[in-house]
């Protein structure tokens, strides 16, 4: 009896800890300086994903809007919303927004957003879910087989250094 | 209770959750823009381009400008002056925009004059206290102003001329330690025409240079070192010579086919020895011109003679002229070394002389004078603002110092880069006289023995954030002008001293803001060239109008019939018993004069021909270093009779025995911590003295002692990769 309780606080203390790490873990990730709604954006007022990732089109990266383009619009539209007033606040100060990173491909891989624009692939294809969600997550894993199923159905490279450069 | 075996368990888990549980992604930082630079694309580059502000050369410059923050800066491809070749120094630009020690908010003295104690302070406040000051001056006693600028080109010099002339003061002083007085002085006297000329060093066949260290310094190096580069290799059956005459053994020299070391201030006897020779062997092409010169008292000028005043041997002076005669076209060009000599407009009369000899002037391969002023005819007399002849201004500052003391002024404007508490012969005492002016401001971007004294500094932007155009003083053949842009935004709270001009006039009312009509120097800049019919848009994508059709040059007048120039001595200061040695002191190819100190690119760029960085030192002859028992990498105390200084011997076979050679530029005590304490300054063992004919400043013009002294540290060299070096293996 005696040995079974003590197998039980056991294990409740290893998932309590396991639990706190991977929440502390998750929290870091999911939680950003502004709850900035992708849904709200995307889905109800119908704006194109590369309004703000502006440079999706023209560069390697798709960009981070910059405050002032926020501001564009939230000069006047809800301007009394809590997280609205703390990107006033952040363009009051002139000081910029400090965003945590969601996605990250490793830097032994060149992935040329525009090229993928370009060619008319959907933002969604790899970053699927961003429409349903607020802050944003990373649902796809970005691994080699992931690219290559795509590069291959569309009958695109495959040579090593097409993205290994 | 908990036993044992639970316990390691417990602890594995723990282990376990506290690895794998946090070994989850750190999240990283993503910082976007509050305003994003205007055409910025996320991981590409932009180029702007604009012009190099380093030195006073005006090389055309490209500027790789990624995500806002400029990243190097290249030549100008389009650039006539450097055609897309630039120089360590234009490079280091760089760093002066990223400088830590950069003034960033306007400075208000908070301790006593000459201190260097400042307070920020706010623009309101700093320029209300200079208008106050102003307006003060204006209502009692404009004329008491002055105003100290290095030599301005372009519109900033017309608004800092018209601000000055409409305020009703005529003190407006431009400082240059390395003017071209002499080379002005010197073209009026044999050619009857004041200008700088155009050395087609390119096409030419022949290069006689007196002390010319056209490679690293002087008028234009990137030009003429990419001039020079071709005459050696780009012809196919043609590989021009070159020889070099002077006291020192410069990388100019070391370029040279032909090294002939002289005796210093002996170069215009030098050339007048080739003149002789190319006379009386009748190889000149105009006999009337000849028999003139001769008669005049060429005749005297034997080689024997020369040869004794320069230490040549007359056969190499014969050499010399047959082959100068023989190979045209040829130039013969005279540089610092010779110019700054009490007789540098002899020296540099001679080296003209030959040019004009030869049959030179206005050929293909020889010199011209363009018409560089052909674009701004609209300005009329204002004109000559634009393109001002680029003179050190020596007597000018003499004469402003002796009113300084007198009192004559009651407000001081300084600006500029030439820095004159530190480049002015230290017996003229300029800092001490500046501190009885009442009020002094300064615009400055670092903290310069010359700002230091001020009680106001007013931060500027450095030549990448600034709004501006330029004209090159040598490199194109005409009215080639650039266009300066900011290539980033300001990282600093600074504004330009053009349009701290025009926003004073326009507080100060009446004429003075009737002079300087706009709203800021940009528009200046742009309604005036707007006038001229320029397309803005096309010069700034370029980097200025590069007219392809030459104007034609302007004719010198006298270049048929030179007239000989009037022999004289080069002085020297100091008993010869007890300062022996002759002083050659030289701009440093990182430094000029101290300007690049505070840039530590630059003062890690190993010297040339010695390869010391970071401090001082000053080359002795091997001969003369047994005489006084030193060896390299002694530390030395430099003596003239008008003050003293530390470095470190190099011992060095190519200076010429009882010669020893002092580079210029460091021996700061304010700059930064780059620039202050390393070493001593040279200018301040230099006498009060200028070139008789020119009144530019004499730096070659003392005798100097050497005493061994213990110095605190050691004197850096770098590697040498060319092999064996030492110079006993060569003597």
């Amino acid at each position: 009896m005696l040995r079974r309780r003590r197998q039980a606080a056991l294990v409740a203390s290893l998932l309590a800890l396991l639990l706190l790490g991977g929440a502390a873990a998750a929290s870091a990730l999911t939680s950003q300086p502004i709850r900035y709604n992708h849904n709200v954006h995307v889905v109800a007022y119908k704006m194109d994903c590369r309004f703000c990732h502006s440079s999706a089109m023209k560069t390697a990266s798709a960009g981070i809007p910059s405050v002032e383009k926020c501001m564009i619009c939230h000069r006047v539209i809800a301007v009394d919303h809590p997280e609205i007033k703390k990107i006033a606040q952040y363009w009051k100060e002139k000081k910029p927004i400090p965003w945590n990173r969601v996605t990250e491909l490793p830097d032994y891989t060149y992935f040329p957003h525009f090229r993928m624009v370009n060619a008319g692939i959907a933002c969604l294809t790899c970053h699927p879910g961003m429409d349903k969600v607020d802050v944003a997550v990373q649902e796809q894993e970005f691994t080699m087989g992931f690219c290559l199923k795509c590069h291959k159905a569309r009958g695109v490279s495959i040579e090593c250094w097409s993205c290994h450069i | 209770m908990l036993d044992r075996r639970d316990f390691l368990k417990l602890g594995g888990a723990t282990a376990f959750a506290a690895l794998f549980g946090g070994c989850d992604r750190i999240p990283k930082k993503i910082i976007p823009f509050v305003i994003p630079p205007e055409n910025t694309a996320l991981g590409e580059s932009l180029w702007y381009a604009s012009a190099c502000r380093q030195c006073p050369a005006g090389c055309g410059i490209v500027v790789r400008v990624s995500e806002g923050r400029a990243k190097k800066i290249e030549g100008n491809p389009l650039h006539p002056v450097n055609r897309g070749k630039l120089c360590a120094r234009g490079q280091a630009g760089l760093q002066a925009l990223y400088h830590p020690e950069r003034i960033g908010r306007p400075l208000k003295l908070s301790g006593p004059r000459g201190s260097g104690k400042f307070a920020e302070t706010s623009w309101e406040e700093a320029l209300s206290i200079l208008l106050t000051g102003l307006k003060k001056l204006q209502a009692a006693a404009p004329a008491s102003l002055l105003m100290l600028t290095e030599p301005m080109r372009g519109h900033r010099n017309l608004v800092a001329a018209r601000f000055m002339r409409a305020f009703g003061s005529p003190h407006r002083i431009a400082w240059d330690p390395f003017g071209q007085d002499a080379l002005l002085a010197a073209n009026e006297a044999v050619f009857g025409i004041r200008d700088v000329p155009e050395y087609d060093i390119a096409n030419a066949r022949y290069l006689l240079s007196f002390s010319g260290d056209f490679l690293e310094t002087g008028i234009s190096p990137v030009h003429y070192g990419r001039a020079y580069g071709q005459m050696r290799q780009s012809r196919p059956t043609v590989r021009g010579k070159f020889v070099h005459f002077g006291p020192r053994l410069s990388m100019t020299a070391a370029n040279a086919d032909v090294f002939l070391p002289i005796a210093p201030g002996s170069e215009g006897a030098a050339a007048l020895g080739i003149a002789h020779v190319m006379v009386r062997e009748k190889l000149t092409p105009s006999a009337a011109a000849a028999a003139s010169l001769w008669a005049a008292g060429l005749s005297r000028m034997t080689p024997e003679a020369v040869g004794k005043a320069t230490g040549l041997l007359p056969s190499d002076i014969e050499a010399v002229a047959h082959e100068f005669a023989g190979n045209a076209p040829g130039i013969a060009m005279a540089g610092d070394g010779a110019a700054g000599c009490t007789n540098g407009t002899y020296n540099l009369a001679g080296a003209a002389l030959l040019n004009a000899l030869a049959g030179n002037v206005g050929r293909q391969g020889g010199i011209s004078f363009p018409n560089r002023l052909a674009a701004f005819s609209r300005f009329g007399a204002d004109a000559a603002l634009l393109l001002p002849p680029p003179e050190s201004g020596f007597a000018s500052v003499r004469d402003s110092v002796e009113k300084m003391r007198k009192g004559t002024y009651r407000m001081a404007l300084l600006s500029g880069s030439t820095n004159p508490a530190f480049s002015l012969p230290a017996p003229l005492k300029f800092g001490e006289a500046l501190l009885s002016v009442p009020q002094v401001v300064s615009f400055a971007s670092f903290l310069d023995e010359t700002a230091s004294l001020s009680d106001l500094v007013l931060p500027v932007p450095t030549f990448l954030e600034e709004w501006g155009d330029d004209i090159a003083p040598a490199g194109h053949a005409g009215d080639a002008l650039s266009m300066l842009q900011p290539v980033v935004d300001p990282f600093r709270d600074t504004r330009q001293m053009p349009d701290i001009l025009i926003a004073a006039a326009r507080e100060l009312g009446g004429a003075v803001a009737a002079a300087l009509p706009w709203a800021g120097f940009r528009e200046c800049l742009e309604k005036s060239y707007a006038g001229m019919g320029v397309n803005l848009e096309a010069a700034r994508r370029d980097g200025g109008v590069f007219p392809g059709k030459t104007p034609a040059p302007r004719t010198a007048p006298k270049a048929q019939r030179p007239s000989l120039p009037v022999a004289a001595e080069a002085e020297f200061e100091g008993d010869p018993a007890r300062y022996p040695l002759f002083l050659h002191v030289y701009p440093s190819i990182a430094h000029s004069d101290g300007r690049g100190a505070n840039l530590s690119w630059l003062q890690e760029l190993p010297d040339p021909v010695t390869t010391a960085v970071w401090r001082n030192w000053v080359e002795v002859n091997p001969k003369t270093a047994e005489t006084l028992g030193l060896a390299d990498g002694d530390g030395v105390v430099v003596a003239s009779p008008f003050g003293s200084m530390e470095a470190f011997v190099v011992v060095h076979p190519a200076t010429a025995p009882g010669v020893v050679a002092l580079p210029l530029g460091q021996g700061h005590t304010r700059y930064g911590t780059n620039a202050a304490n390393r070493g001593g300054n040279p200018f301040s063992l230099l006498p009060v003295k200028a070139d008789r004919g020119s009144g530019a400043p004499a730096r070659q013009s003392t005798r100097v002692s050497l005493a061994k002294a213990k110095l605190a540290g050691s004197l850096v060299r770098t590697v040498n990769v060319e092999g064996q070096w030492k110079y006993e293996n060569i003597l």
